[in-house]
């Protein structure tokens, strides 16, 4: 991609849909192409980012379609930065965190994997909720280029 | 998220394609299993070779699915499984919960041996 081309950041808002994940996935897609990611990171990259979306739109906003959810990625040579944005109330970030969705009494949980899930495919994964504001979730990936 | 359902012997062979993110998605596959499962078929193959993604509300109908079938006595197994599918099943260990193929041919015949 010719260097002129290259955003520094993009910016996404889309109501809280989850058909508009799929706006979502085309913009991780189309990252990965551009940025030269692994198939791997690829996938990790837009299936964070799609549950944070998830997050926000089912637990953040509670399907109420007319809120908000906003995206901002931050490319740089050697780490992708996304932040997701609900307007939410929050959620108690310890208590999610201590959960183990592969734990065996929770194995067939039907729900509770969105976080984890973050955590383990990007490299950091961040929260920051402000009162009467809403709740900030950034995740983080490095990356290396495949050859072009 | 789009469904369609064939009986392959005594197998339900159902696909789906689409979007696997919950919402109606849940609904629909529950009534699809649900039915199944009253005509008689507890054998169901899930062919998700054209969903193109799913998230973890979409691993909770998975899930959901798989109990409702193990719970009546079947076997729900899965087939054509994409890269994506395969990492998420990865990360939260579910491909210890799912069987999965790589083709119909192949899935059919594990039921036919088992």
């Amino acid at each position: 991609m010719a260097e002129e081309c290259k955003p520094s950041v993009l910016r996404v808002t889309i109501p809280s849909c989850l058909e508009w994940l799929g706006i979502i996935d085309k913009v991780c897609e189309e990252i990965a192409l551009q940025l030269g990611l692994t198939e791997a990171d690829a996938n990790a990259l837009a299936i964070s980012v799609v549950e944070a979306g998830t997050n926000a739109i089912q637990h953040g906003h509670r399907l109420e379609k007319a809120q908000p959810v906003d995206f901002r990625f931050e490319l740089t040579e050697e780490r992708i930065e996304v932040e997701v944005r609900d307007r939410g109330p929050g959620f108690d970030v310890q208590k999610v965190l201590s959960w183990d969705p592969t734990s065996p009494e929770a194995l067939l949980a039907p729900r509770g994997r969105g976080i984890f899930i973050m955590k383990n495919l990007m490299d950091e994964v961040s929260f920051r909720i402000v009162e009467g504001e809403g709740c900030w979730v950034n995740l983080t990936k490095q990356y290396v280029p495949t050859p072009s | 998220m789009n469904t369609s359902t064939r009986m392959v012997g005594d197998v339900a062979v159902v696909s789906l394609s689409g979007k696997l993110m919950g919402g109606p998605d849940a609904d629909a596959l529950r009534d699809i299993i649900k039915e199944t499962l009253e005509k008689g078929t507890d054998k169901i193959l899930m062919d998700i070779g054209g969903v193109s993604w799913v998230n973890s509300t979409g691993l909770g109908i998975l899930i959901a699915s798989h109990v409702t079938v193990t719970n009546a006595g079947g076997q729900l197994k899965l087939c054509r499984v994409n890269n994506r599918i395969t990492q998420l099943f990865m990360v939260t260990q579910l491909q210890s919960v799912f069987e999965t193929f790589d083709s119909e041919e192949e899935a059919l015949k594990s039921f036919a041996a088992s």
